[in-house]
């Protein structure tokens, strides 16, 4: 056995000191050591995605990650989604969505799903379905056929946005925005040829997004 | 599977990494680890050092300089994605990067740890060699540069000493009249490639082809270049034809072998193919042919 090291890591907000070998993985740590067994090990080879957690707000895939270099990091696990300012009810509007849209069976890959459309609804909170695919690229699902997973995460995305759009409508209503200027501090949406707003969803919304245009559509 | 135990070194400079390198017992370099860690696990390596290069933010780069376009050590495959530079200048790099692996696997794994693996399987390789690109390593007697043609030498086996650091890697800043692409086949989303050709077109002021480069992934030993296809292109103007004989060419000089994904007579047909599109894509962005077709 090879010496010990002491590493802090803030886990969901809140730090916390282990004593690990330098050989330990991140995924080890997480689950063993801080005893949150959410995160789950589908493959132990970097193919499943199962193991995804965010550091420093980037999904990784524990596994391939030894807990050392992730000394004075944040870590980000499904455990603390409940805790998030987004949530309510203890539930997340993602995990909402996983329940609400079915977007699990076995639920073996759902915490890797839910960390990876994490950080694509962080990065890009308007997401198109190929975006959405592109981001959960590295997580399998064995159940699922991923059609459900995909509703999961644009459920999310619009209640996130609905979320949005309560806060700025309590401003206006503080006196901050009059609503006649409404529609003029919108721009740059796009709408489809038959009308429908791009989001694709009928009546999610009943109105344009401020950011129609996002990394994945210009590279 | 646990590694085996090991000493772990976070140096925070080349310096101090050169010298861990130098005075240290059988030493690995840890970069992103995507390929390393797994290969920890499995005990195909039971380095008793590693030397981890991620605290080394003076190798976290991706920049033109002195003519090159220079990809530092700490460089991880999702910043080649994500780099404007790229986008606008580097059409094969733009190719490549989102086809590496999976959005996590790109975060963290990195372009030159990607070279140093080498597998012939691995995608950065065949563009250093379709851009004669080169790479610098620092030891203790100082830099040397390698040119991509003498640093892969056998499947994970590199010109590369064990006391030695990969800096950077870089390639030739394209003239005006240049043009590069990458074509790959795979399985599924995230997989290694079947087979995979970057190539890369420069064009003097009346058309015609100054020089080409050709590298093949996963369709020899090592990442290999298509040299006979490069010598018939060069001095010839663009057509269907001269692609679909460096196309055939292409193929000729590739060594697939037979596995569960195809067989070798299948990937050879697809080196063909792979090639002439990427052919047709460097010359079209090279500003000296528009398609009207998309393959
Ligand atoms: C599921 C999966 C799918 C993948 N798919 C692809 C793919 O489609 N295409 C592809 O190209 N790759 C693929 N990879 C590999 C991935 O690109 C790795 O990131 C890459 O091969 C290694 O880079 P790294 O930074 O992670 O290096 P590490 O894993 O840290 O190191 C790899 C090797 O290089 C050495 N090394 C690293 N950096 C240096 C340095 N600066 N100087 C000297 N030696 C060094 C290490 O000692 C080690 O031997 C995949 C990996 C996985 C797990
Ligand atoms: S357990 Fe980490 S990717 Fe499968
Ligand atoms: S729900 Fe079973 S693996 Fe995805």
């Amino acid at each position: 056995m090879s010496e010990t090291r002491e590493i802090t890591l803030t886990v969901n907000g809140t730090e916390e000191t282990i004593e690990v070998e330098p050989r330990r993985l991140l995924v080890h740590a997480i689950r063993e050591d801080l005893d949150l067994t959410g995160t789950h090990i589908g493959c132990d080879t970097g193919n499943c995605g199962a193991c995804t957690v965010l550091v420093d707000g980037e999904p990784l895939k524990s596994c391939l990650m030894f807990a050392v270099q992730a000394d004075g990091s944040e870590v980000e696990t499904v455990e603390g989604m409940e805790d998030h300012p987004d949530a309510v009810d203890d539930l997340h509007p993602l995990q909402e969505g996983f329940h609400e849209e079915h977007g699990l069976q076995c639920g073996y890959c759902t915490p890797g799903m839910i960390m990876s459309g994490k950080a694509l609804l962080e990065e890009n909170p308007d997401p198109s379905e190929a975006e959405i695919r592109e981001a959960i690229s590295g997580n399998l699902c064995r159940c699922t056929g991923y059609q459900n997973i995909v509703k999961s995460i644009e459920y999310a995305a619009e209640k996130l946005a609905d979320g949005e759009r309560d806060d700025a409508e309590a401003v206006a209503a503080d006196g901050g925005v009059s609503s006649a200027d409404g529609p003029a501090s919108f721009d740059g949406y796009d709408v489809d040829d038959d009308g429908e707003f791009s989001c694709g969803v009928e009546n999610c919304c009943g109105g344009p997004s401020t950011d129609a245009t996002h990394r994945g559509d210009e590279r | 599977m646990k590694s085996a135990p090991f000493e772990h070194h976070q140096p925070t400079s080349v310096g101090e990494a050169v010298s861990l390198l130098e005075s240290l017992d059988g030493p690995t370099v840890l970069s992103g680890g995507q390929s390393l860690v797994p290969m920890l696990r499995f005990r195909l390596a039971n380095p008793d050092v590693v030397v981890d290069i991620n605290g080394i933010e003076e190798l976290d780069y991706l920049h033109e300089e002195d003519g090159s376009l220079k990809i530092g050590a700490l460089a991880r495959h999702a910043d080649v994605e994500h780099s404007d530079l790229i986008a606008e200048k580097y059409g094969s790099f733009a190719d490549a990067a989102p086809l590496v692996a999976d959005p996590q696997i790109r975060n963290r794994g990195t372009v030159v740890g990607s070279v140093a693996q080498a597998d012939p399987k691995g995608d950065w390789g065949s563009l250093l060699i379709a851009h004669d690109g080169e790479v610098v390593a620092q030891g203790p007697d100082g830099e040397r540069v390698i040119p991509a043609d003498e640093f892969f030498l056998l499947p994970y086996d590199t010109a590369l000493d064990e006391d030695e650091l990969i800096t950077e890697v870089r390639v030739p800043v394209p003239s005006a009249r240049e043009g590069s692409a990458y074509h790959k086949l795979k399985r599924k989303t995230g997989d290694y490639a079947m087979a995979g050709v970057g190539v890369r077109l420069q064009f003097d002021d009346d058309g015609v082809i100054e020089s080409a480069g050709i590298g093949m992934t996963a369709v020899d030993i090592t990442n290999a270049r298509a040299s006979d296809a490069e010598d018939h292109l060069e001095g010839e103007r663009p057509s269907p034809d001269l692609f679909e004989e460096a196309g055939e060419l292409a193929a000729e000089q590739s060594h697939p072998e037979s596995d569960e994904h195809g067989d070798a007579a299948y990937k050879e047909r697809m080196v063909d193919v792979l090639t002439q599109r990427a052919l047709g894509d460097a010359a079209e962005r090279a500003g000296v042919v528009r398609r009207t077709v998309k393959p």
